[in-house]
């Protein structure tokens, strides 16, 4: 048990059928990925690469064109397999007539649950995601946050063992979006799985044990974080209040020391990831 | 992962099994919010046109006035409940995908058909609830006009010096027969049944149109053939087509379009005649045909529909 990977893609394609006016789209192609029970996988990639429609493929709510895809080990296309799983679609929205704390009743008792056991639940939830004063609020008037974290706390309220994120950040307010990270951070420890997806690659990074970088709709890249981020044979340098004097001064070193030694680029230093994530979706974009 | 949250093998790995709770969650969801959307202010709309034709108009005739009342209440109620089916119907299902309200309901363990299911009974209980309460409204109207205009007509033929004992019993006759009875509960039922086979008709077509004016429009065309089936199967195939044809086309009309005439009993309700069971029972019995099918026909459509 303690092997059966928390989500398996298989081979996945998954076209969108065309109209008569314009052909089909093909949103994912071959893809492949496996997160492991327990792991935090980021899924990256720039907009449109077919991120969101691979978790779709996951929850069972596309039908993939090829290839499967399973929870737990339970095919996605089984209701069963939704038992383990939460699930945050991008930009969510809910039923705008019922309140904050009505909304995650609704969710809870879909799920089976009920009484005390809900009851406590719900309010539990509320506390997590910060939407106490809230909860009895109508959804119509939650601001974007409010959903998103709303969202969160809809997709946690069965205490599922996988938590399937879709830009779980999104219209968030940094301290926010600071928050949701450290709740990943917290999931991680208590043994729930995460695949989540993000444009902030500094988050990521810190939360993530492994990633894959998607691009038109294949994996270019995928691995443990700080192998695809390490390069062996350079060494970075971060200065402060450096003058142009100075780094004159380096320059003229460095290219005294002769040999393999040079100066790769030197500038703003910038994430490392970000810097992956941009290297590797262009790669792509060239053959 | 010692301490992972649920039990892993034992709730994974079962089927999910059709659940009347979780059907009913999701029905009172949707009352909850039609509710909210303050649909039922039609039930004010409709005890004041109810108030209006009982009292408003005063025809001479007991018989006409109570005829009346009957006729446009009963009319009123058959348009209100069919109106409601159709747009509430057509308005949640494409608005539950647009919002991506149905990712998180489906990414749950919620099989499509409970999801469904849930949609058209939180739907039939609105309707339901809003006619029990209309039916109560009509039937102390239709009540306290009843006696009103006996007592009239019986004060006006003491007048006359009428009053015999014959002649008053005749008018109370008249008059009870057009007034109160458990016909107009009948009446009240065979509104249902229609509204709610046109809601399951507006169900199957939100669930394969993508907008919601297509859906609207579409389900009051079928209405409205569904009304006129008889005449269609009259006018088109009896001269040319021989027995088994015009059998064939009868039924293949008949499912496509659900023959709402079956469900026509509120003419002869306000013109005072009975009922009999065997009527009800065999309009029930149809509605719940023509629910049951193109609720599955609807299910087969939405376990295959991409979200
Ligand atoms: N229902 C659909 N019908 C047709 N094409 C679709 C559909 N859903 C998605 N696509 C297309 O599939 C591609 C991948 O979309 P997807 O939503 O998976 O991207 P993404 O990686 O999540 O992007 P983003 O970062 O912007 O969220 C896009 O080009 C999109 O236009
Ligand atoms: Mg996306």
């Amino acid at each position: 048990m303690a092997d059966t990977p928390a989500v398996s893609v298989n081979h996945l394609t998954k076209v969108f059928k065309g109209t008569l006016v314009k052909g089909a789209f093909r949103a994912v192609q071959d893809l492949s990925l496996e997160v492991k029970a327990g792991e935090v996988y980021g899924l990256i990639g720039p907009n449109g690469s077919g991120k969101s429609t691979t978790m779709k493929v996951i929850l069972g709510l596309l039908k993939p064109t090829q290839g499967s895809t399973s929870i737990f080990g339970v095919p996605s296309t089984e209701v069963a397999s939704r038992h383990s799983v939460g699930f945050l679609p991008e930009n969510p929205y809910f039923y705008k007539h019922l309140t904050g704390r009505e909304t995650l009743h609704f969710y809870g008792s879909l799920c089976g649950m009920r009484g005390e056991r809900l009851k406590a639940r719900t309010d539990e939830m509320l506390a997590i995601t910060g939407l106490e004063d809230a909860a009895t609020r109508r959804v119509g008037g939650y601001s974007k946050g409010m959903l998103q974290r709303l969202g969160l706390a809809q997709a946690l309220i069965h205490e599922p063992r996988l938590l399937v994120l879709d830009e779980p950040t999104a219209g968030v307010d940094p301290a926010g979006s600071r928050k949701i990270r450290d709740l990943i951070i917290e999931f991680r420890a208590r043994g729930i799985t995460v695949l989540v997806t993000s444009h902030l690659l500094e988050q990521m990074q810190e939360v993530c044990d492994r990633v894959g970088i998607m691009a038109h709709g294949r994996m270019v890249r995928e691995g443990r974080l700080e192998d695809l981020i390490a390069v062996e044979n350079q060494t970075e340098m971060v200065l402060e209040n450096a003058s142009p004097a100075l780094l004159t001064k380096i320059n003229a070193l460095i290219q005294a020391e002769g040999g393999d030694t040079k100066l790769v680029r030197s500038g703003r230093p910038r994430t490392t990831l970000e810097r992956l994530f941009i290297e590797a979706t262009n790669e792509s974009k060239k053959p | 992962m010692s301490d992972a949250p649920t039990s892993p093998n034992t709730e994974a790995q079962t089927r999910v099994r059709f659940s009347p709770r979780r059907v009913w969650t999701l029905a009172m969801a949707t009352v909850t919010q039609l509710v909210r959307m303050k649909i039922l202010a039609f039930l004010v709309v409709f005890c004041l046109l109810a108030v209006g034709a009982g009292f408003a108009f005063s025809v001479i005739n007991p018989e006409q006035q109570l005829n009346l009342l009957k006729s446009v209440t009963l009319g009123s109620l058959q348009i209100f409940s069919i109106v409601i089916g159709v747009v509430s119907t057509a308005l949640l299902l494409p608005k539950d995908m647009e919002d991506r309200t149905l990712y998180t309901i489906l990414s749950k363990p919620v099989p499509r058909f409970d999801y469904l299911l849930g949609k058209l009974i939180g739907v039939l209980l609105l309707i339901g609830g809003g006619l029990i309460v209309m039916d109560a409204v009509l039937s102390l109207i239709l009540w306290l006009r009843q006696s009103m205009l006996f007592e009239d007509a019986v004060a006006r033929m003491q007048m006359e010096k009428l009053d015999s004992p014959e002649a008053v019993a005749q008018v109370r006759e008249i008059v009870a027969r057009q007034g109160l009875t458990w016909n107009l509960h009948w009446a009240v039922w065979a509104i249902f049944l229609k509204a709610t086979v046109v809601t399951t008709v507006a169900l199957l077509l939100s669930s394969i149109a993508s907008s919601t004016l297509f859906t609207i429009v579409i389900t009051f065309c079928i209405t409205i053939i569904g009304h006129g089936e008889a005449l269609i199967r009259e006018f088109f195939f009896q001269p040319n087509l021989s027995g088994m044809a015009s059998r064939a086309a009868t039924l293949v009309l008949a499912v496509i379009c659900p023959d709402l005439a079956q469900f026509d009993i509120v003419d002869s309700v306000v013109s005072g005649e009975i009922v009999p069971w065997g009527a009800v029972y065999d309009m029930t019995g149809i509605a719940a045909l023509y629910v049951t099918v193109y609720l599955f026909v609807t299910h087969l459509l939405f376990v295959e529909k991409e979200l």
